[in-house]
């Protein structure tokens, strides 16, 4: 795909200005009715969704060229989605995808932002998007767990880089082991051969080394044997399930991320959650669960002729509307003690925590205060902590509330299950 | 950038570094056509510090709050963008007013009102947009439109002078936008088809009319984009759409439930329109039309009753059913169903945005051919009705896109008054653009002859004759309030 396969989309903009805003209906007042972190703290129309578009546009009708000041606005980008379902609420365009690919074809034209660069050379290394300290394995230490390339299991908990290699992130990890093992599922790690899922490389622009991590990916699954791919990342959910499934090399893998599956061993009886967490928090939804972790719908045709913007056979978009969003929630409505109080942007119209789209590693101020107005947002709601199911997300939410001297605390789904079991 | 660095220094300094921009790179995302800077003021005195710079530098200048539409900009201009200016400043629910600034969306104070069992004009453009547009939209009948919401205002003028207007001119007060204190509501929104903040200067406050909410605090929906919809249609609520086998029929019955002041809301949706704000994809608005064409008997419209209590409800709906007896209307079985009802309230109240009925279907950019016109409503059905044989004959040419020659409309403040339009999309045929533009112009011509309405597509000079010679007077205004040339007003661009 190239931006000129978008040309329709992006010409169909009409620059109403839905896309800032979270769905008109949802609107609450006049806090919280913003939807796009971009335009939000940038301003101008150029940082948001249809502005982008419009850009995309004018670069295609050949008025307009790369430009720093283009560079600077392609990567202040979170790429969380939101602009995509307000307007796809009223509009049959895509709108994410152009966004997408015009940070694909920018990085194939040597558009590139130096730290981003940096991670991926990383990558390419290391098949980390983050430093490597010590072994990916290393948090399993003393757990007994099963290694999925030796033995045969039927899941294989897919850790992802940030919970392998950051050490506070182990716990997380040590959680979700501790509750399968709980469920009694047969599943194994890849430990040291773990490799990157490619989610973030694909956000950041890097399409040829998301899809070198996919086949990674996807020959030690084949070589394990196993169908079911359990993610605790949101990003790493995405990957496996969306871009895998767009890059052709997905096959009939089940995909879950944990928040679902501790749902779903929950309601097959073979979880149970008994201990009392007494605690008010509110949830957040990661933009790679939610909105943007819809399947992936494979379409092929052509475009009606006459002049109207229709296809044939019909192009099913992607508009958020079946991403993940309740089976965390009934996970923790499932905690005894725990109250769930939500905040006003929620599900397919949540506000992003700020990590995306390479925004944590190419301007980590803007990712800070991404993460501050969501920290805002879920303290308005009267809970103690915030609960997410990305330790992404969860990394972000944790270094705003430092810097914003707040007393909130942030869980991941998991560390709260953990808790309950 | 076009701006010398000298002359870009100079508007730095008002609004900072931070909210001033001449890189090439933002301005496809505003309009074609070079901007000098885009300047984002965050208050008034930042407004009139650009507006007065822009005059003594004799630059052009244009104001834009939320946007719709990109045209093209005289080159170098600079362009006012209003984000930053977004406070509810205050809501009085003594006197039913709210003052915003212009970033404020219908949206976000609609919702703050509903907490208060208050109520506000939202325009047709959309519940996105700006709060103190000048215009029209769903709940007409009982909130009125165009400028007959705007009270007092903050202006600055197009050579920079602050001016308080209405009641704000002599007290604190923003209650009146006629007095006691300077109006010039008609100098300000009432010229033209440009909107409230560009008409010449720029708006930076307004207090705009509140009206009683008789439903809740909020509407508790379900289910997820783009499938959002009531829980329930709230007690006392009603939806219903009626169709007519004549427009002199349907007129009639919009005269009477305008008179009996028993409706919330009344909105002459044709059935495209109609199936458009209910599905959620073009191919199901597509197939709900060719349903809902062969379920009515002629041209339509929607109601909402939203009564105060049982009994009030009981009455109104009475009322309705033999004012619909006595004109031949017929209810749509589609919408008497609750789940579809409730979309159309939703739609009606909540969002009254465009962009599912007018822009969905269009391939780009959303432009859409046609006209909008304002008036009395029977005069303005009468044009509307000739504009749309006109459109039908091309349509049978292949001149034109087959929508059955549609048109739509719906009463205001009661009946008397009304809004119309009509649109006309190109067909492939080589053709169709011209013919089309062709019918526009035929169109505005004859509504010339007949004394129907002045159109807004034909030269001031050719319309301001027929009109106590308001071209005259209109250029007198634009000496009086820009000396020097430097508002530059952006055509329909709805805030």
């Amino acid at each position: 795909m190239s931006i000129k396969d978008y040309r329709g989309d992006v010409e169909k903009c009409c620059r109403c200005s839905c896309c800032k805003f979270i769905p008109l209906q949802k609107v609450k007042g006049s806090k919280y009715s913003y939807a796009c972190p971009s335009i939000a703290k940038y301003n101008f129309n150029a940082y948001s969704g249809g502005g982008r578009l419009l850009s995309m546009y004018s670069m295609l009708k050949g008025e307009m060229d790369y430009s720093e000041k283009l560079k600077e606005i392609t990567y202040n980008c979170n790429m969380c989605g939101a602009c995509g379902v307000s307007c796809n609420y009223a509009m049959d365009m895509q709108v994410n995808e152009p966004i997408s690919e015009f940070r694909v074809e920018s990085v194939k034209d040597g558009q590139t932002h130096p730290a981003l660069e940096k991670v991926i050379e990383g990558l390419r290394k290391t098949n980390s998007m983050v430093p490597v300290k010590g072994k990916r394995g290393d948090w399993a230490a003393g757990l007994n767990l099963k290694n999925a390339a030796q033995e045969q299991v039927d899941v294989l908990f897919h850790v992802g880089c940030k919970t392998s290699f950051d050490p506070k992130m182990h716990k997380l990890a040590q959680a979700t082991a501790k509750i399968l093992q709980k469920a009694g599922v047969n599943f194994g790690i890849a430990g040291d051969v773990e490799v990157c899922c490619g989610g973030r490389a694909y956000q950041m622009g890097y399409e040829e080394d998301a899809r070198s991590q996919a086949k990674k990916n996807m020959a030690l699954i084949k070589k394990a044997g196993v169908k079911t791919v359990v993610t605790g990342c949101a990003d790493g959910y995405q990957a496996f399930k969306v871009l895998y499934d767009k890059f052709g090399v997905k096959g009939d893998l089940e995909v879950l991320h944990i928040s679902e599956y501790i749902d779903m061993l929950m309601k097959e009886g073979k979880l149970k959650l008994t201990q009392k967490v007494n605690m008010t928090v509110t949830y957040h939804d990661p933009c790679n669960l939610g909105r943007k972790g819809e399947s992936y719908k494979h379409w092929k045709g052509v475009r009606k002729p006459g002049n109207r913007f229709m296809f044939d056979p019909p192009k099913d978009y992607r508009r958020g509307e079946h991403g993940v969003y309740q089976p965390p929630r009934d996970v923790l409505a499932s905690i005894p003690g725990l109250t769930l109080s939500e905040m006003t942007r929620i599900k397919e119209y949540a506000w992003c925590c700020g990590s995306g789209g390479g925004v944590s590693e190419s301007n980590p101020e803007f990712a800070m205060w991404t993460g501050k107005e969501r920290i805002e947002e879920a303290l308005s709601t009267g809970a103690e902590a915030i609960v997410t199911t990305c330790p992404w997300c969860e990394k972000n939410f944790k270094e705003a509330i430092m810097a914003s001297g707040s007393k909130l605390k942030v869980y991941d789904i998991v560390e709260l299950v953990e808790k309950a079991i | 950038m076009f701006l010398s660095p000298e002359v870009y220094k100079k508007f730095e300094d008002i609004v900072g570094e931070e909210n001033i921009c001449g890189d090439l790179a933002i301005m496809p995302s505003y309009h074609s056509g070079q901007i000098g800077a885009v300047v984002l003021p965050k208050d008034t005195e930042q407004v009139q510090a650009i507006v007065k710079l822009c005059n003594r530098l004799n630059i052009q200048f244009t104001v834009m709050s939320t946007g719709f539409i990109r045209a093209a900009m005289p080159q170098g201009c600079i362009y006012l963008d209003m984000r930053r200016m977004n406070k509810i400043i205050e809501i009085n629910e003594k006197d039913m007013y709210a003052v915003v600034e212009p970033y404020v969306t219908s949206a976000e104070l609609q919702a703050e009102l509903m907490k208060r069992g208050l109520n506000c004009s939202i325009k047709g453009s959309g519940a996105q947009c700006t709060a103190i547009i000048r215009g029209h939209g769903h709940m007409d009948l009982s909130t009125g439109g165009d400028d007959r919401n705007q009270l007092g205002m903050e202006w600055v003028t197009p050579a920079g002078d602050v001016l308080k207007l209405g009641a704000l001119g002599s007290t604190h007060e923003w209650f009146c936008g006629d007095g006691p204190g300077p109006s010039l509501r008609g100098v300000i929104s009432g010229r033209g088809s440009g909107d409230a903040l560009a008409e010449g200067g720029v708006i930076t406050k307004a207090a705009m009319k509140l009206y009683h909410w008789p439903g809740p605090a909020a509407f508790e929906l379900e289910g997820q984009s783009p499938n959002y919809n009531l829980k329930e249609i709230p007690p006392n609520f009603m939806v219903r759409y009626y169709s007519f086998p004549s427009v002199p029929q349907m007129y009639e019955a919009e005269l009477k439930i305008g008179e009996s002041e028993i409706m919330f809301a009344l909105m002459g949706f044709n059935v495209a329109m109609l199936s458009a704000n209910i599905s959620p994809n073009m191919e199901m608005e597509l197939e709900v039309i060719e349903k809902l064409n062969k379920e009515v008997q002629g041209p339509g419209f929607y109601v909402i009753v939203a009564a105060n209590s049982p009994e009030e409800f009981e009455y109104d709906q009475k009322v309705l059913d033999k004012i619909i007896s006595d004109t031949g209307g017929k209810s749509l079985a589609m919408v008497e169903d609750p789940k579809v009802g409730a979309l159309v309230l939703i739609h009606g109240v909540r969002i009254s945005v465009s962009i599912r009925e007018t822009f969905r279907l269009r391939p780009v950019g959303g432009k859409a051919y046609g006209f909008q016109i304002m008036g009395q409503r029977d005069v303005n059905i009468k044009w509307i009705d000739e504009a749309a044989n006109r459109k039908k004959e091309l349509i049978k040419k292949g001149l034109g896109a087959d929508d059955g020659g549609v048109y739509f409309g719906w009463s205001v403040e009661n009946s008397h008054l009304g809004k119309t339009e009509i649109f006309f999309d190109p067909s492939p045929h080589p053709e169709s653009l011209d013919a089309i533009i062709d019918w526009q112009q035929t169109t505005a011509r004859k509504a010339l002859e007949d004394h129907l309405n002045p159109p807004t597509h034909l030269p001031l000079s050719v319309v301001g004759p027929e009109v106590s010679n308001y071209h005259i007077w209109s250029k007198k205004l634009d000496e009086a309030f820009n000396p020097n040339g430097t508002t530059v007003v952006l055509p329909s661009l709805m805030g």
